[in-house]
């Protein structure tokens, strides 16, 4: 019996933002931004797009939740990225190199955009030490990751073990 | 190229969410984190905190060897260094023992009693972090330990941390001082200032206003007295440059004691002490309470009359 595409999506995204706030909460030179990676290969499912937008800013929201920070910044940074990935995902169906690079182009747009608005809205504890170091090292984190899960992140969410056979 | 599907309902859904996010982010500005808002954040942590302490009896062992592996060059310099520094202790903990042994005596010859003004302290596992961007810390104490919004927050040696910023029955986020938008008074000598973070730097910055005497490197900064957070006399940095006065104030930087990055573990001070034994009878004796779990150790005093 298989599990609800919603079920499978929810339980995911819980497990990455348990897996972000303690392991990569704890070890701190390695930091991806699991969450929004998962928003980022969502793109990539069958899921309908509006509902790839929803599930971005819930995504968000609950990071937001979690933290000290604004709430509604991730919300609205992850939406925009989802919608990015959206409009661009035909280039990340080339192969998984191309995965990688996509997801990690589209990571380093999300904490440029994060900063940017974070910023515009009084959020300076974003730009803390060193965060130059982050906004780079953060998208490179994401594109290691995406390139080991992504064709298992679209199987598992579409239910499809033909997803993501790059020849 | 870009994907050529049908743009009108996935940019009116991204129009209508972008507009919530806006306003959620207004509403949050605007109630500075409390009313709805705060009720939100501490509904979803009390859902979230459970799965977290799981996650964090397995992720922590990962994490010490991650963390030991990475500084594995340093191990052995840390270690000679930690042995001086606790043969250095233990004199100085004799030498403590024998001036409370005195003091014992002098108290009993001159018939003095304690203020019963010690605070209540809570020890506490930081179990995570929202994200890379974002320095608040997740603990694994909440109201249930005695925890409670805006207590302070110092590690195992008593240095500034920060502020407890929302709380829920098992957990609590704690914001760091060098993450505070909002600014912390401070004493350096007997002059009185304020300490403000700063972006892309731990320094902090200090604003001295009426300064008379100048502020040299290596001064130690401290919590103040006038500081509606902090109980007076807490450690939070050392002046890293020499500033005189400039007509009537001061500017210089301060290198906090704590990095919030490395903490393993903190305090949460019961401060201020509680205000309704205070009022209802200004004569209260404090009543202590200490439980012990496996992880550490918590002691509430109540009514404590400082």
């Amino acid at each position: 019996m298989r599990l609800p595409k919603a079920l499978i999506v929810a339980m995911i995204l819980v497990a990455a933002v348990v897996v972000q706030t303690t392991l990569f909460g704890q070890v701190r030179i390695i930091s991806p931004d699991l969450v929004m990676l998962m928003v980022i290969l969502l793109a990539l499912t069958r899921i309908r797009p509006e509902i790839v937008l929803a599930t971005a800013f819930l995504a968000g929201l609950l990071i937001d939740l979690l933290g000290s920070s604004l709430l509604g910044l991730r919300a609205v940074v992850f939406t925009f990225v989802a919608y990015a990935a959206l409009r661009t995902r035909e280039r990340a169906e080339i192969g998984r190199y191309a995965t990688a690079l996509w997801a990690g182009v589209l990571s380093l747009f999300g904490v440029l955009l994060l900063v940017l608005v974070g910023t515009l809205f009084g959020q300076s504890s974003l730009l803390g030490p060193d965060v130059v170091t982050r906004i780079m090292v953060v998208p490179v984190a994401n594109l290691f990751l995406a390139a080991l899960l992504a064709p298992l992140f679209v199987r598992v969410v579409d239910g499809d073990t033909m997803a993501l056979r790059f020849s | 190229m870009l994907n050529n599907e049908p743009r009108g309902r996935i940019l009116s859904t991204l129009v209508t969410l972008v507009v919530i996010g806006v306003l959620l982010m207004t509403f949050d500005v605007r109630l500075d984190g409390g009313g709805v808002v705060g009720v939100l954040r501490t509904g979803t942590q009390t859902l979230v905190s459970p799965l977290q302490k799981a996650a964090a009896v397995v992720v922590n062992p990962v994490a010490d060897a991650v963390d030991s592996l990475s500084n594995m060059a340093g191990l052995r310099e840390e270690n000679a260094a930690l042995r001086n520094e606790n043969a250095e202790l233990l004199a100085s903990i004799i030498l403590v023992q024998d001036q409370l042994a005195r003091l014992e005596l002098l108290e009993q010859l001159y018939d003095l009693e304690t203020a019963g003004d010690e605070l209540g302290r809570t020890v506490a596992n930081v179990i995570g972090r929202p994200d890379a961007f974002d320095a608040a810390l997740i603990i694994n104490k909440g109201t249930s330990d005695g925890v409670a919004i805006g207590q302070p927050v110092v590690d195992a040696n008593g240095y500034v941390v920060g502020t407890v910023k929302n709380v829920t029955g098992g957990s609590a986020t704690i914001v760091p001082i060098t993450a505070n938008r909002q600014a912390l008074t401070v004493m350096v000598g007997n002059q009185i200032g304020t300490l403000l973070a700063q972006p892309n730097s731990h320094l902090m910055r200090l604003e001295v206003l009426d300064a008379r005497d100048p502020v040299l490197a290596d001064d130690r900064v401290l919590t103040s007295a006038v500081s509606a957070n902090y109980p007076a006399g807490l450690p939070v940095g050392i002046v890293i440059e020499d500033a005189a006065p400039s007509i009537d104030s001061l500017r210089t930087f301060v290198d906090p004691f704590v990095d919030p990055d490395t903490l393993r573990l903190v305090v949460v001070l019961a401060w201020p002490p509680d205000p309704v034994s205070v009022t209802e009878d200004d004569t209260a004796i404090p009543v202590e309470s200490t439980t012990t779990t496996e992880t550490s150790t918590t002691t509430t005093t109540l009514g404590g009359g400082g």
